[in-house]
């Protein structure tokens, strides 16, 4: 049979410990040599009965998103899970609570499974009480179930349990182990009927990497950590937020410091202060956190100061959708802010690229003076990859361009017109470095000044540097995958969406549709030579993107004057693969039936 | 003639024109703003801080164009924005001796939200806001600190808001060192900026000034010189209740330290976390600084 490719779905009510139960799961699978890319969806209320669900896939080769089907679904809330028991494909299986208290409003999920799907009842809650004398562990009992079931290896889980519930006292973690052991042995002891079955893992890790079980925010604050990150201000927003508290935590073990400011303003505002000072400084926020840092961003293009701001974009305009994800902030971290203000603008496709984006962000601004915008979006800044890190720092721990001693003095230009727009930064503390920077239009010297020849001179200065970031070095700024020569479509896509495009492709391929796709991770200075590169090659050309208007498709077809095939989605949620598959079939001149869904 | 050739000569002697550049203010004659470039020039001069090591920070508006007119590092940011970019650099470089310049629109209006935050964070920087009641750099427009009654293009009839009292304000936000000084009064301020800037943590110092554009009837040399007047000599600079009464007695209130108490500064609390969290603090020069 194929390598391994298994999907799990965990649904609960928020207080049935579900994403603590996948988090075990998906840490326990990376721990058992198998690749887990996983994301969780919960509601945005801390308490009550909102739904949760964890999800997550492993796999022996290398996936790019979820699958649209999982394989196995485990039920702590049949209520919740009975809509998603549609999501378990044929000869897949449910697992549930076999003896409830209640029914739940539907009838029991029993009535609700298809034939082919094969039920697996478990007493869960009298496992509990009799392993731990308390029900509080029914989720730990279902994991083990899940575990027995499968064959999945004990000891990872024991590991885990151990490392989750150590803070909490030795005796805590012993009963919630009793809890899964039991289920295990009810797991294993079960009758197997469907067809899903773990191969042996591959751990394959390279000679000189640690795999870790990460997810974008965590990647992010590690690509900061390991750039040498020195001063971080930020104000709590989802889903930005954990990128700060995880910051908060580690920034001090380094020497490093991280203040919470009064409010986005005041965090950028501190950041770019940090960053004419010299030190390598950021901040971490949201939509509506980048609008209320749009006019200070201007400045740090004018005065040409470093800074780097992450975005995680969530559901727009205003206060949207706070815990659901778009990519709807692609005009606003491009063009928001009043002027011509170019600004170096980011976007990481995976986890992995959300830890290279964050270090080199730091590079870039350092080595062409001016704020740095990582976008991310809730689903990639949330979702959980497997990613083998090296040991060493991959980051140039300082790429300023630093003025020679003679040109320092009463003469020194900070903002002096050179080649490549790069000039040469003195920082406080450098005898003979004084300068002011302005937010007025100024001269080399940084006086005010608004001659027409030398706002068009700064203006292009601003511009042309720039350039830099598209050549800097050991960075991707687009890749191709895919039919390397004509294809009939392209996918040409940008940050969390385009693992879901991957996804369509390889499907596409197989049934014999010549089909490729870029992602572009550098959208301002943006690629245009190898995008227009790209689409000469491909007959048709899509562009998949999770906001209304199509605000990538825009950008490509305004800079290039070039027509893309628009797939605009606005659910909350990432982009369906059946979606794009539908796109690329019709593009491509098939008319072959929709997917099973 | 002989008293401007013995004040030049005083001038040059005091080493303090070392701290001013090349560009001339772009002020009004008579604006209450030049002896601030002189006081700071001085304090900088007298308390021993290299240039170099000088990081003034400001705003938007006339009072804000204040970087420009010494040659130290100066970032002259947005309106409002002085007082969080200020403590950007501080974190950044505890090394580094800052100041936020600004007046009352920038300060009270736009930039008010940050105020008391900088203060309860303590960060050790000195902020001088020039205070002369009016927008003077968009031509005379009613400002926070604008009297009630005042008549300007934008309240033509009569400004219809009581002013901030931007002194009991930072009091009750808990500034560490607040005073008042008087554009008027050049030797007073001096001595005042030193005592600010020599204080260890955030020290506010509301400087009172007339816009000899804009404002013919308010805030002038006349009506300033005629009720200011100083601190009563038995003040208790550590009473913040004293400190508050004062605040409130009088229009305007007296000049010279009102309150002025050590406390650790948000550097010392950010080293604070670094030694919890086991980690090791950076290395410092450490700023030499005038006991208070």
């Amino acid at each position: 049979m194929d390598a391994t490719d298994i999907q799990i779905l965990i649904v609960g009510s928020a207080g049935d410990g579900t994403i603590a139960a996948g988090n075990i799961l998906r840490q326990a699978l990376a721990e058992a040599g198998y690749k887990v890319i996983s994301f969780d969806v919960y509601p945005p209320e801390i308490r009550g009965f909102g739904k949760c669900i964890a999800r997550m896939r492993a796999t022996i080769a290398q996936a790019y998103s979820l699958k649209q089907q999982s394989d196995v679904m485990l039920s702590l809330d049949d209520s919740h899970a009975i809509p998603h028991v549609g999501e378990v494909r044929d000869w897949g299986a449910v697992l549930y609570e076999s003896k409830p208290v209640a029914n739940a409003p539907q009838g029991h999920i029993t009535g609700h499974i298809r034939p082919g799907q094969i039920p697996y009842g478990c007493a869960i809650r009298e496992i509990s009480e009799k392993a731990t004398g308390a029900n509080r562990s029914r989720n730990i009992v279902a994991l083990g179930y899940l575990a027995g079931l499968y064959g999945l290896p004990r000891e990872a889980f024991h590991a885990i349990i151990d490392r989750q519930f150590k803070k909490r006292g030795a005796e805590v973690a012993s009963v919630n182990r009793k809890a899964f052991d039991e289920g295990y042995a009810a797991g294993a002891g079960a009758f197997k009927l469907d067809d899903v079955a773990f191969g042996p893992p591959q751990p394959n890790v390279a000679p000189g990497t640690v795999v870790e079980m990460i997810n974008g925010n965590a990647a992010v604050v590690k690509g900061c950590l390991d750039a040498g990150i020195d001063c971080f201000f930020g104000y709590p927003i989802t889903p930005a937020t954990t990128i700060m508290e995880r910051l908060a935590t580690e920034m001090p073990r380094h020497g490093k410091r991280l203040v919470q400011t009064e409010d986005e303003i005041s965090a950028i505002s501190a950041t770019i202060g940090a960053g004419f000072a010299g030190t390598r400084s950021a901040t971490a926020t949201s939509g509506p956190g980048l609008s209320l840092m749009q006019e200070m961003l201007g400045l740090g293009t004018m005065a040409e100061v470093p800074s780097v701001v992450f975005v995680s974009q969530r559901g727009g305009p205003s206060t949207g959708m706070p815990t659901k994800t778009e990519q709807s902030d692609l005009n606003s971290a491009l063009f928001g802010g009043h002027g011509d203000a170019p600004r170096i603008v980011m976007a990481p496709t995976n986890v992995e690229g959300c830890y290279r984006c964050a270090g080199k962000a730091f590079e870039m601004a350092e080595a062409y003076q001016t704020p740095v915008i990582v976008l991310l979006d809730l689903y990639l800044s949330n979702r959980y990859e497997t990613v083998a890190f090296g040991q060493k720092s991959p980051f140039e721990p300082d790429v300023n361009k630093r003025p020679r001693k003679q040109d320092l003095g009463a003469g020194y230009k900070r903002f002096a017109l050179v080649e490549g727009g790069v000039s040469p930064r003195a920082v406080p503390g450098d005898a003979g470095g004084m300068h002011i920077v302005t937010g007025l239009e100024h001269n080399e010297m940084g006086r005010p000044a608004d001659s027409a020849e030398m706002h068009l001179a700064m203006c292009d200065k601003r511009l042309d540097k720039l350039k830099g970031a598209l050549v800097h070095p050991d960075f991707t700024v687009t890749k191709r995958f895919g039919a390397m020569g004509k294809a009939a479509v392209g996918l040409l896509a940008w940050g969390s969406t385009f693992g879901e495009c991957l996804e369509a492709m390889f499907q596409a391929e197989k049934e014999g549709i010549d089909c490729a796709a870029m992602k572009v991770v550098m959208l301002s200075p943006f690629p245009e030579e190898a995008v227009s590169a790209f689409m000469d090659d491909c007959a048709a050309v899509l562009v998949p993107e999770l906001n209304h208007d199509g605000q990538f498709a825009r950008l490509v077809q305004g800079t290039l004057g070039r027509k893309v095939v628009k797939l605009t989605r606005v659910p909350g949620v990432p982009m369906r693969v059946s979606d794009i598959l539908g796109e690329i079939r019709r593009l491509a001149g098939r008319n072959l039936p929709q997917a099973a869904e | 003639m002989v008293y401007l050739e013995e004040k030049l000569k005083e001038v040059q002697d005091s080493g303090r024109l070392e701290y001013r550049s090349k560009a001339l203010p772009t002020w009004c004659p008579g604006c209450g703003y030049f002896a601030m470039v002189d006081g700071v020039a001085h304090a900088l001069n007298a308390l021993g801080i290299p240039k170099e090591n000088t990081v003034v920070v400001s705003g938007i508006g006339c009072s804000s164009r204040f970087p420009f007119f010494l040659d130290t590092f100066g970032m002259h940011t947005l309106h409002g924005r002085a007082l969080p970019t200020a403590t950007g650099v501080k974190v950044a470089n505890e090394d580094l001796t800052v100041l936020a310049v600004g007046g009352d629109g920038d300060g009270f209006a736009i930039g008010c939200g940050h105020l008391p935050h900088v203060a309860k964070r303590n960060v050790d920087i000195t902020y001088l806001l020039f205070d002369n009641g009016i927008y003077g750099l968009t031509k005379g427009q009613t400002s926070p600190t604008s009297a009630k009654g005042f008549k300007t293009p934008t309240s033509p009839y009569e400004n219809p808001d009581q002013p901030l009292n931007p002194l009991l304000m930072m009091l009750s936000y808990g500034a560490s060192w607040v005073g008042q000084s008087y554009a008027g009064q050049p030797d007073h301020l001096k001595e005042m900026i030193v005592k600010a800037m020599a204080h260890r943590g955030f020290s506010y110092l509301h400087i009172l000034s007339p816009c000899v554009t804009f404002d013919k009837t308010h805030r002038t040399y006349g009506n300033l010189g005629m009720t200011v007047r100083p601190v009563p000599a038995s003040h208790d600079t550590t009473n913040q209740n004293a400190a508050m009464q004062l605040a409130t007695g009088g229009d305007p209130p007296p000049i010279g330290v009102y309150y002025a108490v050590p406390r650790p500064t948000l550097g010392d609390s950010l080293d604070g976390l670094v030694m919890k969290a086991g980690g090791e603090l950076p290395r410092r020069r450490g700023t030499a600084r005038a006991a208070e």
